[in-house]
């Protein structure tokens, strides 16, 4: 359990932060969160690796930044104002993932190599994140894995089984498809005829 | 010369014999692809998609130069140039061979039934027709029909078991001459993959198939961590590649077909570690899955 009496608030924040991708934030702790983030840079900084440390693009970088938190701003903005007294437990079904696969690309396959690390080795975690060879659906079928850092899981996206597996093939359908031709050019009767097949000829 | 070709037939599976006819045809179609001049437009229908393309092969001092010039959509061209004419990779060797290869399966008449008919006239050539049918379901059929002259496959066609067209390839015009290499925004020069050196290739973990569609042989040699590995039975070719994932991926699996060439991709682990293995190749859906269903760690 989060202390919400606790002394410091940057502490707190990033309490609710991770609590955010266990999908626990509370509204109100969550609003609070998102305006911390607009003034505390240490604490934009965290937001910042959290996101890339469960973020991997094929051979891309990915840049999350405030914007995300605006986008989750306004994704909660946009929802009906809870009732006076609804408090204590209630459980957002509007986590930051679910808000990241409404207003943005979703990521379906997060997975870097992250080993337990000791707890405060935020820096280390995201120094030792590597772009795995995984995809990008625009889906919001993505699940959200619960996930947490420092000495516990890794974290991982789950791919949206079918659609997201469907995407995977095509794109690998794409990334293979000269290499395949290079074999299959020299090996079936018809030349060169293979290359015709690779829907991008690459330099 | 009994005795020994007796005890060589005992010592090896039983051989269907390709008919000698097919055998000539096969070799000249596969002998002549590689040593001849021609130059054409192609046309490649694949499900509702058609795409044109110019095909030039010319042969001098003897090295080959081919290339593919794509007149539809991207404006791509592809060449290949200085292959010895006398460099057989295993597709080719499979096609020329009625022989037992490696002593360990027979060639292409263990695994396709073959028929030659009379062809339609195609590009303005008179052709024959060949008629081949997997006597497995573990590959496609196909009809090709080839140059009575030079059996240049002028039209083929690739079938499904239930005898649907996935693919079809031909010439709309055909010259026995090669033409000069156009100019084309994206040039791109095939490689020569040797099928006896290691390419230079991605490393991952070392992995093979526990079980390959009888009649399908390596196109080259690769170390065992290599992340691709090729296979050609003389007329279909696919690859398997390996990815080992950093973290761990709900399993399942992806199809996509386009014409005859399908990627099937599926995530899983493999002796507790998490791997992505896509099949990529001109294959049934259902021997891509049984391939990655067969690939082994070491």
């Amino acid at each position: 359990m989060r202390n919400a009496e606790s002394n410091s608030p940057e502490i707190t924040a990033a309490e609710t932060l991770s609590a955010l991708a266990d999908d626990e934030a509370q509204e109100l702790e969550l609003r609070r969160v998102l305006r911390d983030l607009d003034g505390s840079p240490e604490l934009r900084a965290r937001w910042y690796r959290l996101h890339v440390a469960r973020t991997a693009l094929s051979g891309e970088t990915v840049r999350p930044s405030v914007d995300f938190a605006g986008s989750v701003r306004a994704a909660i903005d946009a929802e009906p104002a809870l009732e006076q007294g609804s408090s204590g437990n209630w459980r957002r079904t509007l986590g930051s993932f679910a808000v990241a696969a409404s207003v943005a690309t979703v990521v379906v396959l997060g997975g870097q190599q992250l080993a337990a690390t000791s707890s405060n080795s935020d820096r280390d975690l995201v120094a030792r994140v590597a772009p795995l060879p995984v995809g990008v659906v625009n889906t919001t079928g993505a699940v959200p894995v619960r996930a947490s850092f420092g000495t516990r899981a890794v974290p991982t996206l789950e791919p949206a089984d079918r659609t997201a597996y469907r995407e995977l093939a095509r794109q690998r359908l794409r990334r293979y498809s000269q290499e395949h031709a290079e074999h299959a050019s020299l090996n079936t009767p018809q030349g060169m005829l293979p290359f015709a097949r690779v829907p991008v000829i690459e330099q | 010369m009994l005795s020994l070709a007796a005890a060589f037939t005992l010592a090896q599976p039983q051989c269907d014999a390709l008919a000698p006819s097919v055998a000539r045809l096969l070799q000249a179609m596969s002998s002549n692809a590689q040593r001849g001049n021609y130059s054409g437009v192609v046309t490649l229908q694949r499900g509702n998609d058609m795409q044109i393309m110019e095909l030039s092969h010319r042969v001098e001092n003897g090295q080959a130069s081919e290339e593919l010039s794509r007149l539809t959509g991207q404006d791509a061209l592809v060449e290949r140039t200085d292959h010895p004419t006398d460099c057989m990779h295993p597709g080719h060797q499979l096609l020329r061979s009625a022989e037992i290869i490696d002593g360990s399966f027979c060639g292409l008449a263990s695994v396709y039934r073959f028929r030659v008919q009379p062809g339609d006239r195609i590009a303005g050539r008179a052709s024959l027709r060949l008629r081949v049918e997997p006597k497995d379901m573990y590959r496609f059929g196909h009809v090709l029909e080839l140059d009575q002259d030079t059996a240049l496959i002028l039209k083929s066609s690739t079938f499904a078991a239930d005898q649907s067209v996935l693919e079809q390839f031909q010439f709309a015009s055909i010259s026995m001459a090669p033409r000069q290499p156009a100019d084309a925004v994206v040039e791109y020069e095939a490689t020569h993959p040797h099928p006896h050196e290691s390419e230079h290739l991605r490393r991952g973990v070392a992995w093979d198939l526990a079980w390959l569609p009888e009649g399908f042989m390596p196109t080259d040699s690769v170390p065992k961590e290599s992340q691709r590995k090729s296979y050609t039975d003389g007329l279909a070719s696919f690859s398997v590649f390996l990815e080992p994932l950093g973290a761990a991926i709900k399993p399942g699996e992806g199809v996509e077909r386009q014409g005859s060439t399908v990627a099937y991709t599926r995530g899983t682990l493999l002796d507790r570690r998490p791997v992505l293995v896509t099949v990529l190749g001109e294959i049934p859906t259902n021997t891509a899955r049984m391939l990655a269903d067969s690939v082994r760690l070491q």
